[in-house]
């Protein structure tokens, strides 16, 4: 069984025991999720990619990224802790996500690995992070 | 031989202040690439520094035409943090809000669009009805644009004489029939401009992931107020126009259509509207939240907004307000419907999608 196969389907009906609703949204949370390996799973149900959410850890503990995508008016969310600041690029599998990757990376300086970026020009001169990201290295 | 010309962040042919750099063969388009950020006002920091009631008159400045939007969507996620809910008058009183501000999105939209195309005594005619859909506005709530209408758990306004209300959409919805309607939906002058023009396929619409009506134009039917109601949408029986063709004369018929479909929802919500409260009961400025992260969606009249609002117990301030636009997803599929197209038609294009900068450089 590869890995994409042991991400659940997502909910079509009312209850899930994988997926668990809070806060209007139904989260699929375990440990050591791929972000490759759910967006493809979310390919093979035509789920619709809606944005990534960033939450700056305190105490430069990292990043939280919440991934949303839609399945028929459901909202579904994966969460993914950095450590550092980095994380696979998931543009080459989901090409709606591509503004929000370039936003994430000139607003918090967390590098989408395997693609490359052209300014959004969200930041100011030439330093990433300015606008959200709480401490920056100047 | 190609080149290339920019056109924006400040220019004529652009209402918003973004740039469109185009490469350009003769007078073909080849391709094209955005800037956004010229106006970024970085507002979800902001919010991060604002208490639970400011928050919501900051964010109903994220965006001037759809104001009410916005703190509805931050009011929804908000009141999933509080454990209120809004008693059914307010849902309903949000759901004509909500209808009457996409009527005004879309009437402004038609006004900008018979501009670019040369039809000045539309864009004139458009403006004026705009106008009467900003008095009923006004009527309701005392304001014209940001219209202070929601809070968490309820609305700030009752809608005291629903008759008068629905007289004046009875009137809107005549004008709109007799000209604006019939005039982009058959007149020559629009069509001649608009079909054919900007198209963006049904695949190309699902990949990128567009929406609202730049969505519904290229066939892909998806609305939140059927998917996922919100507010008292249940309650209201309507029709989702879709357009498979996917060029701008597409575009313009989903939101003529889709202003027939809102006086549909105005006129029922107005007529049912139920007795009652508009907020609960009890003091209107303590809340206390639980800790944790709360998400809304709402149908915009541009597409899908999306507020996540996270928040620790006993905080009088949000920890983090992510704000996801309709214009912000939208706006990549500029790039492929300017493809091919002539140069003099890249404004109509663009324009197409009603593009807002003042929610993408929020």
């Amino acid at each position: 069984m590869s890995a994409i196969e042991t991400i659940p389907a997502p909910p079509t009906e009312l209850t899930s025991d994988a997926y668990v609703e809070k806060g209007g949204v139904y989260w699929y949370t375990p440990t050591g999720l791929d972000v490759r390996d759910v967006a493809k799973s979310m390919n093979a149900v035509g789920a619709r990619f809606i944005t990534i959410t960033t939450y700056e850890l305190p105490a430069n503990r990292g990043f939280r990224l919440e991934y949303h995508w839609d399945l028929c008016g459901r909202l579904l969310g994966f969460n993914f802790p950095l450590s550092g600041n980095t994380i696979e690029s998931i543009y080459d599998l989901c090409e709606a996500v591509d503004w929000i990757e370039r936003e994430v990376h000139e607003e918090y300086r967390i590098d989408f690995i395997g693609r490359e970026y052209q300014p959004l020009l969200l930041r100011e001169g030439n330093v990433c992070g300015v606008n959200l990201q709480k401490e920056v290295l100047q | 031989m190609s080149y290339e010309i920019p056109m924006g962040p400040y220019h004529p042919g652009l209402e918003e202040p973004y740039k469109l750099d185009m490469i350009c063969e003769g007078e073909t388009v080849m391709d094209a690439k955005l800037h956004i950020g010229f106006n970024f006002r970085g507002i979800e920091h902001l919010a991060e520094t604002r208490n639970y009631i400011q928050v919501i008159a900051l964010m109903e400045r994220v965006c001037g035409i759809c104001s009410f939007i916005h703190t509805l969507t931050l009011c929804q996620a908000m009141e999933k943090l509080t454990g209120l809910t809004p008693p059914p008058r307010a849902l309903y009183i949000r759901v004509v809000v909500a209808e009457l501000e996409r009527l005004h999105s879309h009437v402004l939209w038609a006004g900008i669009a018979a501009k670019l195309m040369g039809f000045k005594t539309m864009f004139m005619t458009c403006f004026e009805i705009r106008e009467k859909v900003m008095d009923v506005l006004q009527a309701i709530s005392g304001n014209r644009v940001n219209y202070a209408m929601n809070r968490i758990g309820g609305v700030n306004r009752d809608i005291e004489d629903p008759a008068s209300i629905l007289s004046m959409v009875d009137a809107l919805e005549k004008e709109m029939v007799k000209t604006i309607i019939p005039i982009f939906t058959t007149s020559k002058t629009a069509t001649s401009r608009c079909a054919g023009i900007g198209v963006l396929t049904t695949e190309k619409a699902r990949s990128l992931g567009v929406v609202g009506p730049v969505a519904r134009a290229s066939g892909v039917g998806q609305d939140l107020r059927k998917e996922a109601p919100y507010a008292a949408y249940s309650e209201m029986n309507f029709d989702i126009p879709v357009v498979p063709d996917g060029d701008v004369r597409a575009r313009l018929l989903v939101r003529a259509l889709e202003i027939m479909e809102s006086c549909k929802i105005l006129r029922q919500a107005l007529t049912k509207l139920p007795p009652g409260e508009i907020a609960p009961p009890g003091d209107s400025s303590k809340f206390s939240f639980i800790t944790g992260t709360a998400t809304a969606r709402v149908e915009a009249p541009r597409g899908e907004v999306m507020y996540s609002v996270s928040w620790k117990e006993g905080a009088r301030m949000p920890s983090r307000v992510h704000v996801r636009t309709p214009t912000y997803v939208n706006m990549p599929a500029v790039r492929f419907m300017v493809q091919g197209a002539r140069l003099a038609d890249t404004p109509l294009i663009q324009a197409a999608v009603d593009p807002c900068y003042s929610c993408t450089d929020r």
